[in-house]
Formats: structure tokens, sequence, C-alpha cells
């Protein structure tokens, strides 16, 4: 059988124009509407039903760790202390409270190895206190970031204690 | 002079490109786009705490209550007093009870357990704790009877 010859295969021309115009208009894009914000995350607070009281211990479960938070009349805390030992107040008082938490914990670990997981904290704060406070305390307590930005967890059980009066 | 009239043919509108960007455009914004902080007022400035991190798993049933000030371009306080944001209503701690009422209502209608159901705070820093904890006991009011919580902040990063 007789081919013929194949005529008109010529060179394929890549056309870039319909490229290059999504990468502009992505471009544009990305320039209109960049939105820097920060990630957000939170902590749990656990307050179940009727809890609110302050309830008998039991020889099983230990109190609850008791952070106090004493607030001056802008706002501001001015005292913090941690099972009743004053921590003093500013930043400085929640690195101080990360710390006596910690030891505290070690101390759990003596006691059984699932009472750190049991362990509260109950926070108590005046009335006008800054909320940012209270998320520092809950942080200190929670734990601390490790040296690899992994978090490293103390306690987990967080709560507040009956509300004070203004 | 005499010219003979060329052969035109009809343009022929490619269509490929148009389509090509049109899905690109709409891929990216699926993927791009944060469903979860859609809620999020920016009227609320939220403490930051470096242990702030957001859940390992997306809650199933939760609710957001953005609580903070009303300000100037400048960031004063134009009212001493903080409100609850929802959409383009401003509701006081003392009138927010109807709808803590409301949403509890709504749960219990779908017949979700109430203790599934995390309600999540998104308190301006500057808010008084007692408003925080006011706010928490409304919430277990009987008739309403939230039990889980989340206090929502600001990631900081590591300096």
């Amino acid at each position: 059988m007789k081919l013929r010859n194949r005529v008109g295969l010529g060179k394929i021309q890549l056309d870039m124009t319909p490229m290059i115009d999504v990468v502009f208009q992505l471009m544009i894009f990305f320039m209109c509407t960049l939105k820097v914000t920060e990630p957000e995350g939170d902590f749990d607070i656990s307050m179940p039903l009727g809890a609110a009281a302050p309830s008998a211990v039991t020889e099983a479960e230990l109190p609850p760790f008791k952070v106090r938070m004493i607030a001056d009349a802008e706002g501001n805390l001015n005292a913090l202390s941690f099972n009743g030992v004053n921590l003093g107040g500013g930043e400085q008082a929640f690195a101080k409270l990360n710390s006596e938490v910690f030891r505290a914990i070690h101390a759990l670990k003596a006691i059984g190895p699932d009472q750190q997981e049991k362990q509260e904290v109950e926070i108590d704060p005046d009335y006008n206190l800054h909320y940012r406070n209270i998320i520092s305390a809950i942080g200190s307590c929670s734990g601390r970031m490790g040296p690899n930005g992994i978090p490293v967890r103390y306690i987990s059980k967080i709560k507040f204690a009956p509300r004070r009066e203004p | 002079m005499k010219f003979k009239p060329a052969d035109v043919a009809p343009p022929e509108l490619d269509m490929t490109p148009m389509i090509d960007i049109v899905f690109q455009l709409i891929t990216f914004f699926m993927v791009i786009n944060k469903f979860d902080q859609a809620e999020a007022d920016e009227r609320v400035t939220l403490p930051k705490d470096q242990l702030a991190v957001p859940p390992a798993v997306q809650r199933k049933d939760s609710f957001l209550l953005n609580f903070g000030y009303l300000r100037d371009q400048k960031g004063n306080l134009t009212n001493p007093e903080p409100f609850f944001f929802f959409a383009d209503e401003q509701v006081p701690l003392a009138q927010v009870r109807q709808r803590l009422r409301q949403e509890a209502q709504f749960y219990q209608t779908i017949g979700t357990d109430m203790k599934e159901v995390v309600v999540e705070i998104r308190a301006d820093a500057d808010v008084k704790s007692g408003m925080v904890q006011e706010l928490i006991q409304m919430c277990q009011e009987d008739g309403i009877g939230f039990q889980r919580f989340a206090l929502k902040a600001t990631q900081k990063m590591i300096e």
C-alpha cells in the first residue's frame, strides 16, 4: 500500500499568553486581598453545671490549685497568688506562676501517674481585672512552649471560682 | 487602482484562557478561604498567649460570641460599656440572655446534647474579667445550660 507523504505537521508553537494572564491575575489578586492575620487559638474551660459552688473534696481527688488575682483601680494586675503564696504583680508574676505550677505537678507525679490529668486549677480574679490577665494566667497554668515549638502541657482542667462582686 | 476583496474569516474567540483563569480563581478561593474565622469580629482585640493554639480537631457543635468595645479610628473607646457583636447589632451584657436562650433552644430542637456544644468566647483584652464570668454564669442558667467553653486568644509567636 502506498502512503502519501503527510504534510502540514509543522512545529507546534506554545502560546504563553494564557499562562501569563493567569499568573498576573493571581498576583494582582494576592496583592489586593492579602490580609495579615495572626492565628487564633483557645483554651478550654471546664465548667460543668452545678460546679460553681465549692465542692467537698474526697480523699481520691486533690483540691484544685487556687490562683487568686487582685486588680488595682485601673484593672491591671496588682498581685497574684498561687495556693496562698504571693507571686507579686506585673508580667513577672506569670513567669513565677508557670514555675510554681511546674513544681506542683512534679510533686503530683510522685503521688500517682494520673494525678496530673485529674488536677484542676481554679482562677479567682477581681471583677474589674482586665481579661488579658486571665488569659496569661490560664496560659501559665496550661504549660510552656518547648524549645522545638511544641507545647509542654501542665494542666488542662481549668475553671473559674464563683464571681466576685464589683 | 483596483483591490481584490480579501477572504476574511470570522474571528474565532478562544475561551480556553478565560476558563483557565476562572477555574484557577475558584480553586484558589476554595483553598485559601478561612471559613472558620468568618464570624470573628475585627472590633475585638484579643489577648495574646503563646499556648493559644488552634484545636487539633474541628469542633462539631460550637457558636461564637464576640465581646468587645466600640472604638474610633485611633483606637480610643467611644463607649465605656462593652457589647456583644451580632452582625450589625450590638447587645450589652445585660441583654444577651435572650440570645443565649435562642441558641440553646436551637441546639435542643435539633437534638444536640448540650454537653457537646462549645461556647467560644472572643472577648476583648480590656474587658473586665467579672463580665466574662458573668457571661459564663448566664450560659449555665436554667433554660440555657451550656457547659463547655473555650476562651479565644491570639497565638503569640516566640520572639
